[in-house]
C-alpha cells in the first residue's frame, strides 16, 4: 500500500498535473462565462438564477460564471421590420421581392363590401428588453397577428376607393396608434415606429376593369380632341373664305361705282361739246364708230341694196368672217 | 493523507448525487411552476428564481407565465343574412392559475384543444348572430366622412363636373351597430365564460381576417367590374358625345359664317349696282336721245366686230355711193 502512486505511471497523469488540468479547465469556462461584450447596437438582460437582475448597455461586463447569472442580449437600436402580402428575398441596391403573393394577409373586405389587396410593412424597435424576452411567448406571431387584424379593421372602416386613395395617410397614423395600444396591452416591449402601406390594388379578377376605367378616361380625351381637330381643320379655313367673299364683293362695288362714274364723266365730256355743235359732232361719232368697226376686218360682204332678190353664195368654211 | 483523499472523493460523490437528485430548481422569468409531491400539488410558483424541493419525491411541472398565440383555422360561418365568410381569429391567453390548470388540462397540447373549442364556437354564435356589415366595419365612419365619391383624373378636355354626374354612384350605408371591435368583444365575453375553470385567462380574441366564400367572392368580383364597366362607359359615352357637340358646332359656325359673308357682299354689291345706277341715270337723263345716239354707238363698237357680216348698201354710210350728194 506504499506504492499508491505506482511509479510506471506517465508524468501527466499524476494526481499533481491532473489537478493542474481540471483547475485550468476550471478556469477557462469560469472566464469564459463571467464575461459578456454587448454590441453598440443592443442591450443585455441579466437573470441570476431565472430572476431577472439587470439590464446592461453596450461593453464589457462582468456576471457571475457558471450560468448562475445568464445574459440575453436584444437588439433595442435597431429598427426591424415586418412585411405582410409581400417578401422580400433580397435587399440591395436592386431589391429582389418574391413573385410569391400572400392573399391570406393582403386579401381584406372594405367597408363597401367590396375586396381589396393590401400590402404593408410595419416598423418596430424594442423599448423595454425585460419585457420583450420574458412577457410574450410567440413573438413575431402577436406582432404579425395584431398588426393584420388592426390594418383588417381600418380597411373594413373605408370603401376601396378611399383605402385606394385619399385614406392611406389615416389608416398609416391609426394602425401605427391602434397597434401601440394593443401592444403596450400585452407588454411587448415594442414600440411601432411607422406602419407603411405598399402596394394597395383591387384584386387580380378585376384589376383589368380598373384599369379600363383609366383607358376610358384616355379614350373620352381622345375622341373630344378629335372633335376639336375636325372643327379646328374647317373653321378657320371658312372664317378666311367669308373674308374673300366680302372682299370680293367690296372690290366688284367699288368697280361698279368708279366704272359708272368714268363712263358718266366721258359722256358729260362728250355731250358738253356736242350740245355746241350737235350735227356734226353726231356725224363724226358715226363714221369713227364704222371706221373703228371695220377698220382691221376683211370678208365683209357688201351688197348693193338695188339688187332685188339676191342670195348672198357664202363662203361657209370661210374664216374671214369671223375674227 | 489517503484517507483524507478517500472521504474528499466520497463527499464529492455525495454532492454530485445530491446534485442530480436535485434539490434546487430554477424557474426562470417568463415561467411558472406547480410542485407535485406525489401526485399532490404542494407549492405553486409564480415568481422566478432558485428555489428547494425535496428530492426524488417532488416532481416540478413547468408552465409558460407568458402571453401566448392560439391561432385557430379559418371558419366558414353564415352571417346573419346569410351569406358565407371565412372568418380567422387569433387569441391571446395565458395561464392565470396553474394549478387549476394542472388539474384540468395538465399539458400545452390539450389547453390548445380546449381552446379550439371554446374559442371556434363564440366565433361561431357571435358571427351568425350578426349582420355582416357589423363584423366587417367597425364604425359609422363611411357614413360620416363625406366626399366618398371618386374623384378622376380626367385631364383638361373634360368637365369634371359635369362627368361626376354620370360616374358618381350614391350609395347609401347602413349603419353599423356595434362594430367588430365591439363583435370581437362579444367573442371574448362568451369565451371567457369557461376559461378561469382551466386556469386560463383570455387575454383577447380578434378576427385576423374576413373574406368572402368562394362563391360569393366570385359574385363580388362581378359587381366590381360591372361597377368599373359603368363607369368607363360613361367616359367613353361622354367623350363620344363631346366629339359630336365639337362636330356640330363645326357644322353651324361653318354655315352662318359663309351665309353671313355671302349676305354681306350681296348687300354691298347691292348698293354699289344701286349707287352705279343712279349715277348713269343723273347724267343721262340730260338728254335721253344723245344718250341713245352714244350708247348704241359704244355698244356697236363693242357687238359689230364679232358678227359674220353681209352689209347692204342700204346703211346711211353708203349714201355717197351713189351721189357725192348723197342718195
Amino acid at each position: 500500500m506504499r506504492n499508491a502512486t505506482p511509479p510506471h505511471l506517465p508524468r501527466w497523469a499524476k494526481p499533481a498535473t491532473m489537478g493542474l488540468v481540471v483547475l485550468g479547465i476550471l478556469a477557462l469556462v469560469f472566464l469564459s462565462t463571467s464575461f459578456y461584450i454587448v454590441d453598440q447596437t443592443e442591450e443585455a438582460v441579466i437573470t441570476r438564477f431565472g430572476r431577472y437582475l439587470t439590464t446592461t448597455g453596450p461593453g464589457m461586463h462582468y456576471k457571475l460564471p457558471f450560468g448562475i447569472d445568464k445574459h440575453y442580449p436584444v437588439k433595442t437600436r435597431v429598427v426591424q421590420t415586418e412585411q405582410f402580402g409581400f417578401r422580400t428575398i433580397k435587399s440591395g441596391i436592386n431589391t429582389v421581392y418574391s413573385n410569391e403573393t400572400f392573399p391570406e394577409e393582403s386579401t381584406m373586405l372594405t367597408g363597401d363590401l367590396n375586396i381589396v389587396d393590401v400590402e404593408w410593412i410595419i416598423q418596430y424597435r424594442i423599448v423595454d428588453p425585460r419585457a420583450w424576452l420574458f412577457n410574450v411567448k410567440e413573438k413575431t406571431n402577436t406582432l404579425r397577428d395584431v398588426s393584420r387584424s388592426i390594418i383588417n379593421m381600418l380597411v373594413g372602416d373605408r370603401t376601396i376607393l378611399d383605402v385606394i386613395g385619399p385614406e392611406r395617410t389615416n389608416i398609416e397614423v391609426e394602425g401605427t396608434k391602434l397597434m401601440n395600444e394593443t401592444f403596450n396591452k400585452y407588454g411587448l416591449g415594442i414600440e411601432v415606429i411607422a406602419v407603411k402601406l405598399q402596394n394597395i390594388v383591387p384584386p387580380k379578377g378585376v384589376q383589368e376593369a380598373f384599369e379600363d376605367v383609366n383607358k376610358a378616361i384616355q379614350d373620352m380625351n381622345r375622341l373630344i380632341n378629335e372633335g376639336k381637330e375636325a372643327y379646328n381643320a374647317e373653321i378657320p379655313k371658312a372664317q378666311g373664305q367669308a373674308a374673300q367673299q366680302i372682299q370680293v364683293a367690296q372690290g366688284y362695288a367699288t368697280e361698279r361705282i368708279n366704272k359708272a362714274n368714268g363712263d358718266v364723266a366721258r359722256f358729260n365730256s362728250v355731250y358738253e361739246e356736242y350740245r355746241k355743235a350737235p350735227d356734226v359732232t353726231r356725224k363724226r361719232l358715226y363714221y369713227e364708230m364704222i371706221e373703228a368697226v371695220f377698220q382691221n376686218q376683211s370678208g365683209t360682204t357688201l351688197i348693193d341694196r338695188r339688187f332685188q332678190n339676191f342670195l348672198p353664195m357664202k363662203n361657209l368654211d370661210a374664216t374671214g368672217g369671223k375674227e | 493523507m489517503k484517507r483524507f483523499i478517500t472521504i474528499l472523493i466520497v463527499l464529492a460523490v455525495i454532492l454530485v448525487g445530491f446534485l442530480i437528485a436535485g434539490p434546487f430548481y430554477i424557474i426562470n422569468e417568463g415561467d411558472q411552476a406547480v410542485v407535485v409531491r406525489l401526485g399532490q400539488i404542494v407549492e405553486v410558483r409564480r415568481e422566478a428564481g432558485l428555489y428547494l424541493k425535496t428530492p426524488f419525491l417532488d416532481d416540478v411541472v413547468i408552465f409558460p407565465k407568458r402571453v401566448m398565440s392560439w391561432d385557430g383555422e379559418p371558419q366558414r360561418i353564415p352571417t346573419k343574412e346569410n351569406q358565407f365568410i371565412w372568418v380567422d381569429t387569433t387569441a391571446r391567453w395565458r395561464i392565470s392559475d396553474p394549478k387549476k390548470f394542472y388539474e384540468s388540462i395538465t399539458f400545452m397540447e390539450a389547453a390548445y384543444g380546449r381552446l379550439d373549442d371554446v374559442i371556434d364556437s363564440a366565433v361561431r354564435t357571435v358571427i351568425a348572430d350578426n349582420w355582416l356589415r357589423e363584423t366587417v366595419r367597425n364604425s359609422n365612419l363611411i357614413i360620416q366622412r363625406p366626399g366618398t365619391t371618386e374623384n378622376f383624373e380626367v385631364g383638361g378636355e373634360a368637365d369634371a363636373g359635369q362627368l361626376s354626374a354620370f360616374t358618381r354612384s350614391d350609395v347609401t350605408y347602413e349603419p353599423v351597430q356595434k362594430g367588430r371591435r365591439a363583435l370581437a368583444q362579444e367573442i371574448l365575453t362568451l369565451a371567457r365564460q369557461l376559461t378561469p375553470e382551466y386556469g386560463m385567462e383570455l387575454i383577447d380574441v380578434v378576427p385576423r381576417q374576413i373574406k368572402y366564400s368562394d362563391e360569393l367572392t366570385q359574385s363580388v368580383y362581378n359587381r366590381m367590374i360591372k361597377e368599373r364597366n359603368q363607369i368607363a362607359q360613361a367616359f367613353r359615352s361622354f367623350g363620344e358625345g363631346k366629339k359630336a357637340e365639337w362636330l356640330g358646332k363645326l357644322d353651324n359656325e361653318k354655315r352662318s359664317l359663309l351665309s353671313a359673308s355671302y349676305e354681306k357682299s350681296e348687300v354691298i354689291k347691292g348698293t354699289a349696282d344701286a349707287q352705279a345706277t343712279s349715277i348713269y341715270a343723273r347724267s343721262y337723263s340730260k338728254d335721253p336721245d344723245f344718250f341713245d345716239f352714244w350708247r348704241g354707238l359704244e355698244s356697236y363698237r363693242s357687238t359689230l366686230s364679232k358678227f359674220d357680216k353681209t352689209l347692204s348698201t342700204d346703211l346711211d354710210y353708203f349714201k355717197y355711193l351713189y351721189s357725192p350728194r348723197g342718195r
